[in-house]
């Protein structure tokens, strides 16, 4: 794969005094992909793109751009250009002035039929002439993506690019970002803390925490085969609960939890032995009632109690309080209405056995804190 | 008269722009008014009395047979054709001074405010250090500087000699009674008027901006002359006024680093005029002369700058 990334990061550590930042980063973004890097605030994000930028010199580690390293390139001499996520818009030009002030600065030809086509693609045609002061914050952030997008440059660089759009218009937004991507071929780098919009809009997702790249692959996989604690609870939501190993074969772990038998499938296992976290995404458990019983491959826990039922539209979420184990979330889709499971009720959860994955138990102490973050 | 006038004009003023954008909550208290009462009370007599003052002096005609210094209330226009005759290339001289001092202070004090809003961003206790050096020299008397000035451009002192040592001066050239001495001594002096708001306006220009002109291809020379420098135009345009217009009715300066013929400029004429040769119609007239040039080319210059929007 080595040349064929479009960007490329190799050990990029970035130090403010004592504070890691960024902390030995590696990382290949293919190139025509849609890249999102996602991650808590604080976490590096912005400090990473400001790297592959050129506005801030890695501690250490290389960036390569199209193959050729840029490390001690100046920003305006690489091929990158950036959707900041304060706009940085310049206050003295006109909106179609900004936008074409990197065609200008590389002498690109019609520059004007350029603006006026990037200004149309962000649905502000008619505010070429106006200054950026005069617009809303979400028209000066669609501004700044078609001052970034006119370009087209090698990597684009989106630093939360939507976040100061309504919900509407952000999911506009979001498949018009796509439609660029996929019809001009950019690559693009999307940084968010939005993990729905990580997961609908990116071929791959990096989750970031702390400096540091946690896990990285497609959505899917991300979700389906979380590896840490922290990116089962920041994609998504999970119940975890800890466990032993006490047997192995068959392509299955045996986990004990509180007493009870859990099957863990060992290709969804982080770790095969000794202490583990057994972990579950809520809308796979059931709700087994009084007289309900488990099907064959099914994990069961309980019993416990109902303590929390908030209905949320498409679903109802159950909060069910299981002693020696802790609480564990419920997605129910609400097939036939609302809740049918009243608070306090005793019942016991149960799940297909092949949609438990295990993650290392040393990860708890440090994954306990991050769980009460993400929810 | 046109004072009550204005006054008048305010609330009308106020009243029309409310009927186009109804304000919600009109404001009904007079208080302003009474705000605005000390500073018209300080103009009116320290400034349009003697402004009227000054242009019914600059009319007045000697008293036949009377001794020096002894006029009458009159119409004399002639004051100022006669005036104008008289000290024309002064008048002249005084603006090439002053615009030559305003470019050199530019010139000096646009790094100066450069570095120290820029460069030294981040670090407040540098950045004051800075500050309170451009504007140490206030700390002592505008006389007592240029005199010191004086000295140091002096023929036995060390610039002139290190100067001639270069072949830079002839031998037996001299600096004092020099226009460069003159200018030189305008440019130190109104230096921090300079500085102070250009470093203001560049103090306020946002970082990222200049970030972004980087990301967006323009080399630092590039960015500065697209985004640095128009955003501190404001600074610019204050900057210059508040040099060019002291400068050009300065006569410290001239008289203590000049002090010869091809040297001296109106305000020198004028202090001359009246208080040696008590001729004060023209003194009065050149005042007036002065005033008006200072009041066109400055009109003229912020229509040009066109930096209204930005201030
Ligand atoms: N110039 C700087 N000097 C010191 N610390 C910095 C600097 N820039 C960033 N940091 C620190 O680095 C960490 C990462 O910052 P960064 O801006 O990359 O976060 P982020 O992931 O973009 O967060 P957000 O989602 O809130 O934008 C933060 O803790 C921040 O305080
Ligand atoms: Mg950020």
């Amino acid at each position: 794969m080595a040349g064929a990334g479009a960007l490329e990061l190799t050990g990029v550590t970035k130090r403010f005094g004592p504070f890691t930042a960024v902390d030995a980063l590696d990382l290949v973004v293919p190139s025509g992909s849609f890249f999102a890097l996602l991650g808590p605030s604080g976490c590096g994000k912005t400090t990473t793109l400001r790297m592959v930028a050129g506005l801030e010199h890695p501690t250490a580690g290389t960036i390569a751009i199209g193959g050729s390293d840029v490390t001690g390139t100046r920003p305006h001499r690489r091929p990158v250009n950036t959707v900041f996520q304060s706009y940085a818009l310049f206050p003295h030009l006109s909106v179609a002035e900004n936008v074409g002030f990197g065609l200008r600065r590389t002498r690109t030809p019609e520059v004007e039929r350029r603006v006026r086509e990037a200004l149309e693609l962000v649905e502000l045609g008619h505010a070429g002439d106006q200054r950026p002061a005069q617009l809303s914050g979400g028209q000066q952030q669609r501004v700044a993506l078609a001052r970034a997008v006119v370009n087209r440059p090698a990597v684009l660089l989106l630093d939360e690019p939507l976040g100061a759009l309504d919900l509407k218009l952000r999911r506009q937004m979001q498949i018009e970002l796509r439609h660029i991507q996929t019809e001009v071929g950019l690559t693009f780098v999307h940084v968010t803390h939005d993990q729905e919009e990580a997961m609908t809009m990116a071929d791959t997702v990096a989750v970031m925490n702390r400096g540091r790249i946690e896990q990285m692959g497609p959505p899917a996989e991300l979700y389906e085969h979380p590896r840490t604690v922290f990116v089962a609870n920041f994609l998504g939501q999970s119940n975890l609960a800890p466990g032993v190993v006490v047997e192995e074969g068959g392509g299955t772990l045996g986990v004990d939890v509180a007493g009870h038998r859990v099957l863990v499938p060992a290709a969804r296992a982080v770790a095969a032995r000794g202490t583990v976290l057994v972990g579950v995404r809520p809308e796979k458990v059931r709700i087994l009632v009084a007289g309900q019983e488990p099907g064959p491959g099914e994990n069961v826990l309980g019993p416990g109690r109902v303590t929390d039922v908030s209905f949320a539209g498409v679903s109802t979420q159950y909060q069910v309080e299981l002693p020696g184990i802790g609480t564990f979330g419920v997605f129910a889709q609400n097939l036939l209405g609302g809740a049918t499971v009243p608070l306090g009720a005793p019942v016991r959860l149960a799940w297909a056995a092949a949609h438990t994955f295990a993650l290392d138990g040393r990860d708890a102490a440090e994954g306990t804190t991050d769980l009460d973050e993400a929810s | 008269m046109s004072l009550l006038a204005g006054l008048g004009a305010g609330p009308a003023g106020a009243a029309g722009g409310a009927a186009v954008v109804p304000a919600p909550r009109r404001p009904t208290s007079r208080a302003w008014l009474w705000l605005l009462l000390p500073g018209l009370v300080y103009l009116l007599l320290l400034f349009v009395v003697p402004v009227v003052a000054l242009l019914a002096t600059s009319l007045y005609a000697p008293v036949p047979g009377g001794e020096l210094g002894q006029y009458a209330p009159a119409l004399r226009v002639a004051n100022y054709a006669d005036a104008l005759a008289a000290f024309w290339p002064q008048l002249t001289r005084s603006f090439g001074f002053a615009l030559l001092a305003t470019l050199a202070a530019l010139l000096i004090g646009y790094p100066m405010a450069y570095v120290i809003a820029v460069r030294a961003r981040g670090r407040p206790l540098l950045q004051g250090l800075l500050l309170v050096l451009v504007v140490a020299p206030f700390f002592t008397s505008f006389i007592l500087r240029t005199i010191a000035w004086r000295q140091i451009l002096a023929d036995d002192a060390f610039v002139v000699q290190a100067l001639q040592l270069l072949h830079l001066l002839p031998e037996g050239g001299r600096l004092t009674a020099t226009p460069v001495a003159v200018v030189s001594g305008l440019t130190y002096n109104f230096l921090p008027f300079m500085v102070l708001p250009i470093y203001a306006s560049l103090e306020r220009l946002d970082p990222r901006l200049v970030e972004a002109g980087a990301d967006l291809y323009a080399s630092p020379a590039t960015t500065f002359r697209t985004v640095t420098l128009p955003l501190s135009l404001p600074g610019v345009v204050a900057g210059t006024l508040l040099v060019f217009i002291p400068a050009s009715g300065d006569y410290v300066n001239s008289s203590l680093l000049g002090n010869s013929t091809n040297t001296s400029m109106v305000g020198q004429v004028i202090d001359a005029r009246f208080f040696r040769v008590l001729d004060y119609p023209t003194a009065a007239s050149l005042s007036v002369v002065l005033m008006l040039v200072i009041l066109v080319l400055v009109g003229a210059y912020v229509r040009r700058a066109g930096t209204e929007d930005l201030l």
